[in-house]
């Protein structure tokens, strides 16, 4: 499955986002803010356990967490790039 | 004290009653939660990321406002949140502990871990329905309407309050739980 | 009219060691007790904690409680402190005391110790938050009423809020009220899953801030009706003058940036004490030392004192955060500022930051004559409070 893809199961599934289908989500639309999905500040650190969990990335500084998690694609890209499994 | 109480939920696994009518029963399916949630058209998808203690005190809240009618999402600070319970918010203490249980697959996950407290039930309520008013949750050692009437009244003491969103709200896991809530006035 | 709520007796134990003395001293002195755990079995050495210098045993030695049964170190804290305040109130010998605590984490140390595998399906009652408060009581004989408070990081100050109404009401004349709460291996591994916990001594309002150290203790306060203080002839400490509780209605954990149930909170506890915001002489801050509770609370506090803010300092930069006793320990040590006229200067403190208060520091530090002092506790699930003492006159 392309990078992309899998995460957006993934978050599905961790984030509780019930009544959403990857389908659903624009890999370039923000995450954070009204606009987006509306998540939270305990979304982006369960994000960042998911990242830890599945592709052996470590974040120290939640705040990291803004521009990383700023769309699905730029996700993808920081996992692309800083993947240890 | 004089109180009188306006509206009341009843809430088990079973079945739902509002001001003493039976109006819904569990079907074979999903959660009777899941079904509540779905058939009242509550359109709040945080109910999904709620703990089970949390789902339950928001369904019965929801139920009890929507008998009360009137405008809601108001900020207002004259109505109380004041719950009960026995056994706090131990299934989502439950869930938290499980996931910091094997030193191989150590994930303490946060979204669980704000669950663990089952002052969280009343926090959710106040935000879904701006409520800025006392809020509070009291554990006793058993149901008892003496003493939940006592904090019910007490809260009516203060001159900020004028109502009351009061009950027991026990939720053990998914298949057993059990809320009784009322509207208070005095 | 309502009758007016006076403190008669307080006891406390935290970092800063066991007793009122051991604590006023430390906070005169600026000395802070936060170190590295040693009781707590914890991995994560990385996370500085603010733990009561001494191991249950010792507590259990020292409350003369007989030995071979595990006891709650919540339990023992909390003994240690309500034992000091019913000997300073002179209450030891007396009967039908009601005893109101808060907490949150309760025996949840026991647990931990006995049953380091997961709990088996079906297990019978683990000591519950209230069994914790029923064993603190049951350490002595003056007690028929017991409640317990799990509000968070409130409770303790809900506890309190709860026995001024209880005394206002008629219902009682003498509540022995605070809380007490242990440190767990689940709570630190839940505030580290929330990436709240800094590596170094917390810093409240400091623009470096990272987060808090958790803490550990109990604390808690005789509260009385002033006629019944009067005719057992008790000496008064200060008057328990106002109370607010409310709602910030924003995010389960996050406080809201304009802080608006901090705003109200303490709004209410001016008016409920009659006062307004120029009367307050020193503020004891929430003051977390998270990024997100230090500029929220700066932001309630300048939307009630305006221009003139009054001394602000959080005293977690000594104890750590100690959840749900912190509204308790931290009342006790605005009485003590308030007995011995000092302010409570931060012990990290260095980088002003826009968005927050400026507190008082060591460079700062200033003795002070102290009639009105408040005190904030806020606690997850948005349940804020703020209380006010006043010199007895």
């Amino acid at each position: 499955m392309e990078l992309t893809e899998e995460l957006k199961t993934k978050m599905i599934e961790v984030l509780n986002l019930e009544e959403m289908t990857p389908a659903d989500i624009d890999e370039n639309a923000p995450l954070f803010g009204d606009e987006g999905l509306g998540l939270d500040s305990i979304d982006v650190l369960e994000l960042i356990v998911l990242l830890e969990r599945n592709y052996g990335i470590k974040i120290a500084d939640p705040k990291q967490g803004k521009e990383i998690f700023a769309s699905v694609r730029t996700m993808a890209d920081y996992v692309a790039a800083n993947r240890t499994k | 004290m004089e109180t009188m109480v306006t509206h009341r939920v009843k809430l088990t696994p079973e079945c739902l009653e509002v001001d003493g009518q039976r109006v819904a029963e569990a079907v074979a399916g999903e959660s009777f939660l899941m079904q509540l949630y779905r058939k009242y058209g509550m359109g709040y998808p945080k109910f999904f990321k709620m703990d089970v203690l949390c789902r339950v005190g928001f369904i019965a809240s929801e139920l009890l406002l929507a008998a009360e009618g009137g405008e809601r999402f108001v900020p207002r600070a004259d109505r109380a949140v004041i719950l009960f319970n026995r056994n706090t918010s131990l299934h989502a203490d439950r869930s938290f502990q499980a996931t910091i249980a094997d030193a191989e697959d150590f994930y303490p996950s946060p979204s669980v871990f704000v669950y663990t407290l089952p002052n969280i039930v009343t926090g959710e309520i106040a935000i879904r329905n701006k409520y800025h008013g006392e809020s509070e949750f009291i554990l006793l050692p058993e149901k008892s309407e003496t003493a939940m009437n006592q904090a019910v009244e007490r809260a009516l003491m203060d001159k900020e309050t004028t109502s009351v969103l009061a009950g027991w709200v026990e939720a053990l896991s998914e298949e057993e739980y059990e809320a009784e809530m009322e509207l208070v006035s005095s | 009219m309502r009758p007016k709520v006076v403190i008669t007796g307080m006891g406390v134990v935290s970092a800063l060691g066991v007793g009122v003395d051991a604590n006023a001293t430390a906070l005169m002195q600026g000395i802070s007790g936060i170190r590295t755990a040693r009781y707590l079995p914890t991995d994560h050495l990385e996370f500085p904690v603010g733990e009561v210098p001494m191991d249950n045993e010792e507590c259990r030695r020292m409350l003369a409680l007989p030995p071979g049964r595990p006891y709650s170190r919540t339990h023992l804290l909390g003994a240690l402190a309500v034992r000091e305040a019913l000997e300073q109130s002179k209450l030891l010998d007396h009967n039908g005391l009601a005893l109101i605590s808060g907490t949150t984490v309760g025996g949840m140390d026991v647990t931990e110790s006995l049953f380091p595998e997961p709990l088996p399906e079906g297990m019978p009652d683990v000591p519950d938050c209230g069994a914790s408060t029923n064993d603190i009581a049951d350490t002595f004989g003056c007690f028929d009423y017991t409640s317990s408070v799990s509000t968070a990081c409130s409770s303790a100050m809900n506890a309190l809020i709860m026995g001024k109404l209880l005394i206002e009401s008629g219902e009682r004349d003498i509540v022995v009220a605070g809380g007490s709460e242990a440190l767990s291996l689940f709570h630190l591994n839940g505030f580290k899953s929330l990436m709240i916990l800094d590596r170094e001594r917390c810093r409240p309002f400091d623009k470096t801030r990272a987060g808090l150290n958790l803490g550990e203790g109990a604390a808690y306060l005789v509260l009385e009706s002033e006629t019944s203080a009067l005719n057992r002839g008790a000496e008064i400490l200060a008057v328990l003058s106002g109370a607010g509780n409310a709602c910030d209605a924003y995010h389960q954990t996050a406080s809201s940036d304009d802080g608006e149930g901090a705003y109200l909170a303490m709004t209410q506890a001016l008016q409920d004490a009659n006062l307004s915001p120029r009367d307050i002489q020193y503020v004891n801050a929430h003051g977390t030392g998270t990024p997100n509770n230090d500029a929220s609370e700066s932001a309630a506090i300048r939307r009630v004192f305006g221009e003139n803010l009054p001394p602000v300092s959080s005293t977690k930069s000594y104890t750590g955060h100690t959840t749900s006793a912190s509204g308790s320990i931290e009342t006790a040590f605005c009485l003590m500022a308030m007995k011995y006229g000092f302010i409570p200067a931060q012990c990290e403190f260095e980088n002003t930051d826009e968005q927050c208060v400026v507190p008082v520091s060591k460079s700062n530090t200033s003795n002070a004559d102290l009639s009105y002092v408040m005190c904030n506790a806020f606690g997850f699930g948005g349940n804020d409070s703020s209380i006010i003492l006043s010199r007895y006159e």
